[in-house]
């Protein structure tokens, strides 16, 4: 970290930088625009990269697990931010180690996620879903069995609240009198927002001007809940950096609520160690119902946070396949997706090494899709680092084939998904024809659809489900 | 909610009985369903004219001597449908045989353990039961009187049911009958008639289509056929009368999922024992937290579903006070306003007798509430009994309390209630400064609000 560069990110941020000044590179991280860092990105490409430290194998369950102590996945990771947040990331690993072994605190979030957020989510058989892929099939065999692990039941409608709930009382504990987030699709902003009435904080989410139009419904509840919300120009990204930079200016008393497995360590461990009641639960879940473990894992990724959620438990389990689904837009070669993992490349963003969507200078790419929630053009470095290794393969899935998806759902078994988690359900279709009979696979079923509605009815319903 | 099994769905509370004594000397013309003009006074008089069945007049008589003051010695309802004097089956005969078959079937479900288990089933993995009874801190403290004493309030978190709303409990449950019969509610139907396979007609009244259009669409995406009513009002009982047309149409290959505790017997009686799973969800869970029932009951009325599925199970448990919230709308003397037990007198719609708001000739009055789910002109039958026995109390709450108390709770605990349950939860404004230190208050938190912030945004500063 640049000293020399402390001064700049403290306080009043530059908005531009000169785009070739690589002495920026490390002021990056704090919400100061991106553009800066493509030289780090050039520097650090899949081929040519420095050695960022260990590389644990997979038999080596431990870090690979967890990350090293430096939050470090493999090559990815890491705490790229200025001086100023050191101190503050410091305190914050310590409280959530602290708090991981307190049984106080662990009796309270317990309590909470069962009264108040409605855990445990049921693991559901979606019987009429798993009907209709073996009729398409049309072979004889029993194919597949699709099951759906029904975080859109949580308060809030997703998996967000889980990692919001835990994270304020966290904030709570640290002493601080408010909270700032920033959301894309706004179910990160809801679960926050309603953590901190319940908790009594005060709650600033930052939003994109492009994501507010889209999902109105959930600026309002943001607002009805009692939290500020402040508008930037752009979308979830332009958010993020805005709302670091809030955080920056008023790092004594606020605490910044990451609500996904992106940024600096300690935030992707803690997110992702706070959404692992979901694969907890499934586990214990499948091993009631069928007596084993799912054999496949599906769940969309934005910035992978409940990806993360449902296969993190499972990594060292060998036999369970781990699948992602990210957003492919208008197509992979349309310039207008969200497919960090498929035609990424490495870099620094938002306090971490990760893959990320940029073009040949380094300047970031625009993300697009329909699920806003997976407009990202970045990813969390331990999804990275399990594309790397092979644990996790990553596919995707276009903004049609979403709604599709979504619409089929719909239909069949009368639950709405959004339209991030349709992008996990319209890969089934792919999936589904490669494997075994009784093949027992889970779908993280993110979030509900109730806030896709409009975004549906501006696309009107293609005429085949009429 | 780590625990595996679900309370039972239900149980008839009465014995079993097959044999159903429908009058056949209705003097009732299909299909229409205006009640005869009904007496000025309040005590008993039957507007029709099957009181001179003298069959009826002594089942009547036994009623009015099994009614006194002890409830489990209460029949609810006795076998010809009826709570005290309320109740009964006004239908046009086309409709008597099916529902006599839905009363047979639904007794017999009672024993059957297939369809016990399957409902739990449903109930558990695709609805997301048990919903939680959550202790709610803040409100708790913002009810806590300056000597530090006050009641304690905990929610029954229906909310976070599959659909947002306790409606889900009863759909299942009837899709699954209706099967076997093969043949915020609208919604809650096109969910369950997606997941069993079923075509389902919903019938919606042309001005609330408008105001709901969100769930119209919902119920589309689900695959349901919703169809506008524009005759009278264009609202729920006009939506209700066409349904019930249709039904009567159709009676041989359809089923009538009615969303309600209202309608003629069995349906008041089969939609309560369907919701009841919330009344004993709450007994359990009252019995692990603190060890004892509730203090207070505390639900909005419409048509009365929710608050029967609270209240049921806690009838004979004379020491836990019922009380139910209508909607007072503009204001009891506005004459906008749905407050059917307040201010309703006693006639028959929708085949039930019951409160019913009405003017001097016997027409329905329009009720108005901010919330379209209490925006009903009637009410169940046992609701209109548990009043009249002084079982359980009835207040109302204006559309602006009910708001104020939407933005509250909001605020407060993070959890935004549905318009409807708002109003029992701005009764708490007047009810906490009345109860004891430590009382605990139980209150039914029906629905969620993300169907209603659009509205609310209107009239509230945010």
């Amino acid at each position: 970290m640049s000293s020399t560069k402390i001064f700049q990110v403290r306080g009043q941020l530059h908005p531009r930088v000169p785009v070739r000044n690589h002495r920026m590179i490390n002021s990056v991280v704090c919400g100061v625009p991106i553009i800066s860092h493509h030289r780090v990105s050039n520097v650090l490409s899949r081929t040519s990269g420095p050695s960022l430290g260990y590389v644990p194998t997979r038999t080596n369950k431990s870090p690979f697990l967890r990350g090293d102590c430096k939050g470090r996945f493999g090559r990815f990771g890491g705490k790229f931010v200025p001086e100023t947040l050191m101190s503050c990331l410091r305190d914050l690993e310590d409280k959530f180690n602290f708090v991981l072994g307190d049984h106080e605190f662990q009796v309270e979030l317990t309590a909470a996620l069962r009264d108040y957020v409605g855990r445990e989510t049921p693991l559901y058989f979606a019987e009429l879903l798993t009907q209709h892929y073996k009729n398409k099939a049309r072979n004889t065999g029993d194919g597949p069995e699709i099951y759906l692990k029904r975080e859109d039941l949580s308060h809030g409608g997703s998996h967000k609240i889980n990692n919001a709930l835990a994270q304020a009382m966290i904030a709570r504990r640290l002493g601080c009198s408010g909270v700032v987030a920033a959301t894309g699709a706004g179910q990160h902003g809801v679960a926050t927002a309603a953590a901190c009435a319940k908790l009594s904080l005060e709650c600033t989410v930052f939003m994109g001007t492009t994501d507010i139009e889209k999902q109105s419904s959930n600026v309002l509840s943001m607002k009805l809940l009692g939290a500020r919300v402040k508008s930037v120009e752009g979308t979830f990204q332009n958010a993020s950096s805005e709302a670091i930079r809030y955080w920056v200016g008023n790092l004594e008393n606020t605490y910044y609520l990451s609500g996904t497995v992106v940024g600096p360590h300690p935030s992707p461990v803690m997110v992702r160690e706070f959404q692992s009641v979901i694969e907890k639960e499934t586990r214990r879940q499948a091993n009631q119902r069928w007596g084993g473990k799912p054999d496949v894992l599906v769940a969309c990724v934005g910035s992978g946070s409940n990806a993360l959620g449902l296969f993190h438990e499972f990594v060292g389990d060998e036999d369970v396949r781990l699948v992602g689904v990210e957003a492919a837009g208008l197509g992979l070669d349309s310039g207008k997706h969200s497919a960090t993992l498929a035609v990424g490349d490495v870099g620094v963003y938002h306090g971490s090494m990760s893959y990320l969507l940029q073009d040949d200078q380094g300047q970031i790419l625009r993300p697009h899709s329909i699920g806003v929630g997976l407009e990202y053009p970045g990813v969390g470095p331990e999804i990275s680092f399990l594309k790397e290794s092979g644990r996790a393969e990553f596919h995707t899935a276009t903004d049609q084939e979403a709604i599709q998806a979504c619409m089929l759902l719909s239909r069949l078994e009368g639950i709405i998904p959004a339209l991030e988690t349709s992008h996990a359900l319209a890969f089934l279709d792919k999936l589904v024809p490669t494997l075994r009979d009784g093949a027992k696979v889970v779908v993280n079923c993110s979030g509900r659809g109730d806030k896709d509605i409009n975004t549906l009815i501006q696309r009107g319903m293609p005429s085949s489900l009429c | 909610m780590a625990t595996s099994g679900t309370a039972s769905t239900f149980r008839p509370s009465i014995s079993a009985s097959s044999r159903s004594t429908h009058l056949r000397s209705s003097p009732f013309k299909a299909p229409s369903f205006n009640p005869l003009p009904p007496s000025r006074s309040r005590s008993f008089s039957v507007s029709c004219t099957i009181a001179k069945d003298p069959t009826f007049l002594m089942a009547e008589a036994e009623n009015t001597k099994a009614a006194g003051s002890d409830p489990t010695t209460w029949k609810r309802p006795d076998s010809f449908g009826r709570f005290g004097k309320f109740g009964g089956k006004y239908v046009p005969e086309t409709l008597m045989h099916a529902l006599s078959e839905l009363e047979t079937a639904f007794y017999s479900l009672a024993t059957d353990e297939d369809f016990q288990r399957e409902l739990a089933g449903i109930l558990k993995d695709y609805v997301g039961r048990e919903s939680p009874l959550y202790f709610a801190e803040r409100l708790t403290e913002h009810y806590r009187r300056e000597n530090g004493e006050g009641p304690l309030i905990y929610l029954k978190r229906e909310d976070l049911n599959h659909t947002g709303a306790h409606k889900i409990n009863n759909a299942v449950a009837q899709a699954l009958l209706a099967k076997r019969l093969a043949g915020q509610h609208g919604v809650a139907t096109a969910t369950v008639c997606a997941r069993f396979g079923l075509q389902c007609i919903i019938y919606m009244g042309a001005q609330d289509m408008e105001r709901q259009a969100l769930n119209v669409f919902r119920m589309r995406l689900l695959g349901a056929e919703v169809r506008g009513v524009h005759s009278g009002t264009a609202t729920l009982k006009d939506a209700t009368s066409e349904a019930i047309r249709d039904w009567v149409t159709n009676v041989e290959t359809t089923h009538y999922i009615l969303g309600s505790v209202a309608g003629p017997h069995p349906y008041p009686m089969m939609v309560r024992d369907f919701h009841a799973v919330i009344g004993k969800e709450t007994r359990r869970q009252a019995m692990e937290k603190w060890g004892g029932k509730p203090d207070v009951l505390v639900a909005c009325v419409g048509g009365g579903s929710n608050a029967m599925g609270l209240f049921h199970e806690f009838v004979d448990d004379t020491e836990v006070r019922m009380i139910g919230v209508e909607a007072a709308g503009f204001g009891l003397d506005s004459g906008k306003h749905a407050a059917t037990l307040t201010k309703g007198d006693v006639g028959v719609l929708h085949g039930a007798m019951s409160y019913l708001l009405q003017d001097d000739d016997g027409q329905i009055i329009e009720p108005h509430s901010i919330s379209a789910g209490l925006d009903y002109p009637g009410v169940g039958p046992e609701h209109s009994f548990l009043k009249d026995m002084g079982r359980a109390e009835y207040y109302s709450v204006t559309d602006e309390e009910a708001l104020e108390a939407f933005k509250r709770v909001s605020r407060l605990e993070g959890i935004i209630p549905a318009l409807e349950t708002s109003h029992a939860l701005a009764h708490l404004e007047k009810l906490c400064p009345t109860l004891p230190d430590g009382a605990r208050v139980v209150l039914n938190f029906s629905g969620r609000g993300d169907k209603d912030v659009q509205t609310a945004i209107k009239y509230l500063e945010v």
